[in-house]
């Protein structure tokens, strides 16, 4: 298990350079329906595989197969009630574990508590009510780093630089605040703990329009600074232009995988989930 | 309210029950002013002196202070576990036994029995004055008094959770409202096991505890400034911890919003117990207050007690901490001053009513939507 970990580990340090190059090759030959081009086994961090999961006894997921590589941006696509939130919420122990497996660095984590799941390296962003609107923009900051003994100053001051605003907003109620600057408030809050991989629930949702590639451009920069992102988005076009890999899920259970550009390109995709 | 700056009248026109409460109140004032000139202007009451209403809106704020410090713990369970829990109440009933109990033990060790001392004078053997319990005269046995009934109302309350409301952590609000009404039930019953039934006096009367204050010529005593020293004291200290520790803003974090607390890795069971420790505590050092205030205590005082405690706290806006000390003072004013009109049997439906038109006027309360913060 420790010597699984380490080599996890040794393959995210080393492998940066080779994956996640969106320019290279352009390989349109890929196999779109096979559901099965995963990255390379060294460098996945989280590893999805046969998961079923649900709420009680309502089983929502069926045999979802899914893969993050370290530093790598995924995202998945799909129709209303794909149960594409479900996988979101199941990696982070809030559902009903009913079968298959969830592994982090090599570690199953199917099972753990949420709290438990966060000291792994995972940060969390719902999509709905993602800020304590009664806290001041740094509480929300402090809270995400709650399991830590001390605050780490160095971590909000990083935060403070990558969304400004919120230096300046410091003292003021994240419930005063504008949606797309709560946004900024919830996704600084789940990267306190420099979390290897980011889960973003529909971080458009909601969002003016104008406001919509802003939030894609900081993810970017967030995705370049070295955290693996897993996203969920309804504006599955972006979604799919910005990632490196995306993931077409239907009623529960894998459609398509392939990368980004390469579904975005494919007919059936185009036809079937991104309106034409 | 949608009109910038137009009329009165259209507020009015928008609100006709707040121009309604706005008139009574006016009228009131009126009434009070008059009284207080000396001139028989209302139907009701006779005249009032200046003195009578300065110790009236006194006494008010002590007792409102008491019934504010009970009723944080109570706004604090509502916000944090969502259940209004009908067991604060004998929580204050509780800490007053054990406190005074402890009081005391201190004050008349050596002098009377120590079963009577600890079951704070049940049968009536000896009397307060031979126990000698007094601000004055046995100020530490006082002071350690309410730190034990801060102490002892604190365990009991996280036993309470442990034995009932843990189990039923996911259940509704109505099933853990029941399950406090049972709760209640046991320790109040509890309490007349072990402490008997009847109502006795407990302070020892000390001579020159009344000190005549300021203009108004208001009489004020020893054990009502103790209480305002103790309470004000007490909520200063809750607002240091809610405010500026990591424990109060998780408190505050998870009653804005127990899903993201979950997610956000805020540890819900320890702050729980961190809140029925402090809320329980303040529960239990209120009762032993509001026994220092009256003299005399019962088994059950703390379950009458409780309503003007849910009046106060949903005046205030039910989970909000702030809500409950400004709404512990309002009951406890109008608690006092309507006297001024009404018979003094009637008082508590006075406070009562109060309660009744904020909740047709603003039903969240003064500090509505402010959960805690």
């Amino acid at each position: 298990m420790t010597a699984d970990a380490a080599d996890a580990d040794g393959a995210t340090s080393t492998e940066p350079a080779t994956e996640s190059d969106p320019d290279a090759g352009g390989n349109p030959d890929a196999d779109v329906t096979a559901g099965t081009t995963h990255a390379l086994d060294g460098d996945v961090i989280l590893r999805l595989r046969d998961l079923d999961a649900g709420y009680g006894d309502l089983q929502i997921l069926s045999d979802i197969v899914l893969d993050v590589a370290g530093e790598e941006y995924v995202t998945i696509v799909g129709p209303n009630g794909a149960g594409k939130s479900t996988v979101m919420k199941t990696v982070f122990g809030l559902t009903t574990h009913m079968g298959g497996t969830v592994e982090f660095n090599g570690e199953p984590i199917h099972g753990l508590a949420p709290e438990r799941i966060i000291r792994e390296g995972i940060g969390f962003v719902p999509q709905n009510d993602n800020v304590f609107p009664g806290l001041s923009v740094r509480e929300n900051l402090e809270m995400g780093a709650y399991i830590l003994d001390e605050v780490p100053e160095d971590q909000i001051e990083t935060i403070y630089d990558r969304f400004p605003i919120l230096r300046e907003r410091s003292d003021q109620k994240a419930g005063t605040l504008s949606g797309g600057q709560r946004q900024m408030v919830a996704m600084g809050r789940a990267l306190m703990l420099d979390p290897d991989l980011l889960l973003l629930d529909e971080p458009s949702a909601g969002l003016a329009p104008d406001l919509v590639s802003d939030m894609f451009d900081r993810i970017d920069r967030i995705n370049d600074s070295g955290t693996a992102v897993l996203m969920v988005e309804q504006n599955a076009t972006e979604a799919l232009r910005r990632c490196d890999r995306g993931y077409v899920l239907v009623n529960g259970g894998n459609r398509y995988t392939d990368r980004g550009d390469v579904l975005l390109a494919d007919e059936d995709v185009r036809r079937d989930f991104l309106g034409g | 309210m949608g009109t910038t700056d137009s009329s009165i009248v259209d507020v009015a026109r928008g609100r006709p029950g707040l121009l309604f409460v706005a008139l009574l109140g006016g009228l009131l004032l009126a009434d009070l002013a008059a009284k207080l000139a000396g001139v028989g202007l209302g139907p009701i009451g006779g005249a009032v002196s200046v003195d009578r209403l300065g110790s009236n809106l006194w006494n008010g704020v002590v007792i409102g202070l008491v019934i504010g410090l009970a009723g944080i713990g109570l706004s604090m369970t509502y916000s944090i576990l969502s259940f209004a829990n009908f067991s604060h109440g004998d929580l204050v009933s509780a800490g007053a036994f054990t406190g005074w109990g402890v009081a005391f033990l201190i004050a008349g060790f050596g002098d009377v029995p120590v079963r009577a001392l600890l079951t704070v004078r049940d049968a009536g053997n000896a009397s307060p004055g031979d126990i000698g319990a007094h601000i004055l005269s046995t100020p530490g046995a006082i002071l350690l008094g309410l730190i034990a009934a801060f102490v002892v109302t604190a365990l009991l309350a996280v036993a309470l959770d442990r034995a009932f409301y843990k189990p039923m952590r996911d259940r509704d609000g109505i099933a853990l409202l029941i399950a406090s009404i049972g709760a209640a039930l046991i320790v109040r019953y509890l309490l007349q096991f072990g402490y008997g039934s009847d109502r006795r006096g407990v302070t020892a009367s000390v001579e020159q505890s009344n000190l005549a204050f300021g203009p108004l010529g208001v009489s004020v005593n020893a054990h009502e400034l103790t209480i305002l020293v103790a309470a004000v004291g007490l909520m200063l200290a809750m607002h240091a911890m809610l405010q500026h520790t990591k424990l109060g803003t998780a408190m505050r974090a998870m009653a804005d919003n127990k899903d993201l607390a979950l997610i956000t890795g805020i540890p819900a069971e320890r702050v729980v117990t961190a809140t029925w420790i402090i809320g329980g505590g303040l529960a239990g050092a209120s009762g032993y207050l509001y026994v220092l205030l009256r003299g005399t205590i019962q088994f059950d005082f703390g379950w009458l007690l409780l309503l003007l405690i849910f009046a106060a706290v949903i005046l205030g806006g039910i989970g909000s901490v702030y809500g409950a000390i400004v709404g512990g003072l309002v009951i406890g004013v109008v608690f006092t001053t309507s006297t001024i009109w009404i018979p003094s049997d009637f008082n508590q439906a006075a406070a009562f009513a109060v309660m009744i038109l904020m909740l047709l006027l603003r039903p969240e309360g003064l500090f509505g939507g402010v959960s805690t913060a």
